[in-house]
């Protein structure tokens, strides 16, 4: 066996690190409770409602994104997960001892997103798949419904997973930026809710552009089978989401580099 | 060895290290030794390649720490004992640490029970003492197996037992070949633990050399006891001795021999009832070597009479 230190050796590593503290644990119980928890009940009230709900409420309603609501709270946990990852190594001094053991910082930082990545992108899934059947079996026999057997369907659940794995990445892109846990989940946040109000603030004719460049509508595009009035395509929408996350993980991959720890 | 060169740090306006220059050799314990704020973690640091250097460089063996192929078997370093999350064991601390370079997960548990955490390897590392911080420390510095061991002030927080087991353990270290440097801002502890210091004041090497060699130089003290106190102090102090009276009888004189105030004593007619010269502690003789690195730097005169 080769003693030289790889990508391989950093993902080991961080895989410890990554299931070897509680606040990991309490972000994933987190996210399975809220993705699944609030899809069911949004779903239930959706049901109840069904006989008074108007004609154009009817046929613009998309049962796959109803069940998957929760995820519009589950987005917070992931930004969290993924930011601890990084702003805890800064918070108590082991990023000192993580980067002499590991002096590459690439290296160093792959191994966290690829760990990240894997973990959270098969959790999501599996917790969006869990949320979409949860939903359906709520709403069946009284609303349409949805079908992982239908290509569009099965594109919006997996997009979800998709979406919320992004998201965990924007949050660890934040923690490298940032360096404090508090900064970075506070920008988070405010990414997710304070940018919407201030794009409220614009003129009402530039709303509509602008608005759907916000990343928690682009994770509504995502996730929804129909294209809405002033939104993206799902594809598109998650092409600039990419872009969002692959630009603050250049510029954190970059800071990393550079900076004395 | 590391190889420290003109090595300089500057954060913004201020400079933490300036040109310092000096070898860490194998087989023996270098004190790295100078007060609070000096420079001693940030020269640490760069050597680490945590911090890149504003001039100069430092090496290990002759590379670059970040060129180093296999980190932790190279150079096992101690920074800060807190330097652990609070929420994970000991034991996933250090896998995660060996995991990063290959290391077999069995020699984690062999370093545990080499520093004596076995009992607790499997609890919260926040729960920890400083004394036991600093054992999972060097536990984590020693479980590459490196030639070359760096501990910045590894005996805060340790009781009497452990800083006895840290002295032997660096000792030991040492016996084998290994580089080992050990920092601190206490000249006892470094006058027991070290055989070759490195000082530095405000960023500067101060001096270097073997503990004897820097106790030799600073100014002895002679304790005298006479018949005439103030005769002889006033015949010591023509010969630009410095001189204090203790009390009545007793006078303390720097400077001098315990032979030179014997002979001056005699050729006064004075009886000497007690005659003892004191070794200048290592302490002293750091005292002495940062006062002279003030008065370098051009502080206010009035150090300049307590030295001269």
């Amino acid at each position: 066996m080769s003693t030289t230190i790889s990508l391989g050796s950093s993902v080991r590593s961080e895989w410890i690190k990554f299931r070897s503290v509680r606040s990991t644990l309490w972000g994933l119980i987190t996210l399975v409770i809220l993705t699944i928890g609030i899809g069911v009940l949004v779903s239930f009230a959706v049901r109840g409602h069904w006989s008074h709900a108007s004609f154009r409420d009817r046929i613009t309603f998309d049962p796959v994104n109803t069940s998957l609501s929760g995820t519009l709270f589950a987005q917070f946990a992931v930004g969290v997960i993924g930011a601890l990852f990084v702003s805890n190594e800064y918070a108590n001094k082991t990023i000192r001892t993580s980067l002499s053991a590991m002096p590459r910082r690439m290296t160093f930082a792959f191994g966290k997103i690829t760990v990240l990545v894997v973990s959270l992108f098969l959790i999501t899934e599996a917790v969006c798949i869990i949320a979409f059947l949860a939903g359906q079996s709520v709403l069946s026999g009284v609303t349409p419904t949805g079908s992982l057997g239908n290509a569009s369907d099965l594109r919006a659940v997996l997009s979800a997973g998709v979406y919320l794995t992004l998201l965990s990445l924007l949050g660890l892109a934040l923690g490298l930026i940032l360096r404090h846990t508090s900064w970075a989940i506070s920008v988070f946040v405010s990414l997710l809710l304070i940018l919407p109000l201030l794009v409220f603030l614009l003129p009402s004719n530039w709303q509509n552009d602008v608005s759907k460049y916000l990343p928690a509508n682009l994770g509504q595009s995502m996730t929804s089978t129909t294209v809405a009035a002033h939104s993206f395509a799902p594809w598109t929408a998650m092409i600039i989401l990419v872009v969002y996350v692959a630009g603050l993980l250049t510029a954190g991959l970059m800071l990393l580099v550079s900076r004395d720890v | 060895m590391i190889h420290i060169e003109h090595l300089t740090k500057r954060y913004g306006d201020v400079t933490a290290i300036n040109d310092l220059s000096f070898d860490v050799r194998a087989g023996v314990v270098t004190g790295f030794l100078g007060p609070n704020g000096s420079g001693k973690s940030t020269t640490m640091r760069v050597i680490l390649g945590l911090d890149a250097p504003s001039k100069g460089t430092a090496t290990i063996n002759g590379k670059a720490y970040a060129d180093l192929k296999s980190p932790l078997r190279e150079v096992g370093a101690l920074l800060d004992a807190k330097a652990v999350h609070p929420g994970r064991s000991a034991r996933n601390h250090l896998l995660s640490l060996a995991a990063s370079n290959k290391i077999k997960a069995s020699r984690v548990d062999e370093v545990l029970e080499i520093v004596g955490l076995s009992g607790v390897a499997k609890k919260r590392a926040g729960d920890f003492s400083l004394g036991m911080g600093q054992r999972l420390g060097i536990a984590a510095a020693i479980l590459g197996d490196p030639q070359i061991l760096l501990f910045d002030e590894p005996v805060n927080g340790l009781d009497p037992e452990g800083i006895r087991w840290v002295r032997d353990l660096f000792r030991s270290l040492a016996n084998e070949g290994r580089t080992v440097f050990v920092s601190s801002h206490l000249m006892s502890e470094m006058a027991l633990t070290a055989d070759h210091l490195v000082v530095i004041g405000r960023g500067h090497l101060i001096t270097q050399g073997s503990v004897a060699e820097l106790t030799a130089n600073a100014k002895s003290t002679v304790y005298v006891r006479s018949s005439n106190p103030n005769g002889l102090a006033d015949a010591l102090r023509s010969k630009k001795f410095e001189v204090s009276a203790n009390n009545e009888q007793s006078l303390s004189v720097i400077g001098a021999t315990s032979d030179e105030v014997g002979e001056l004593a005699h050729e006064l007619g004075i009886t000497i009832l007690e005659l003892t010269p004191e070794r200048a502690s290592l302490e002293e003789a750091f005292m002495e070597l940062t006062a002279d690195e003030v008065e370098y730097s051009g502080s206010p005169s009035t150090k300049k009479a307590v030295t001269a």
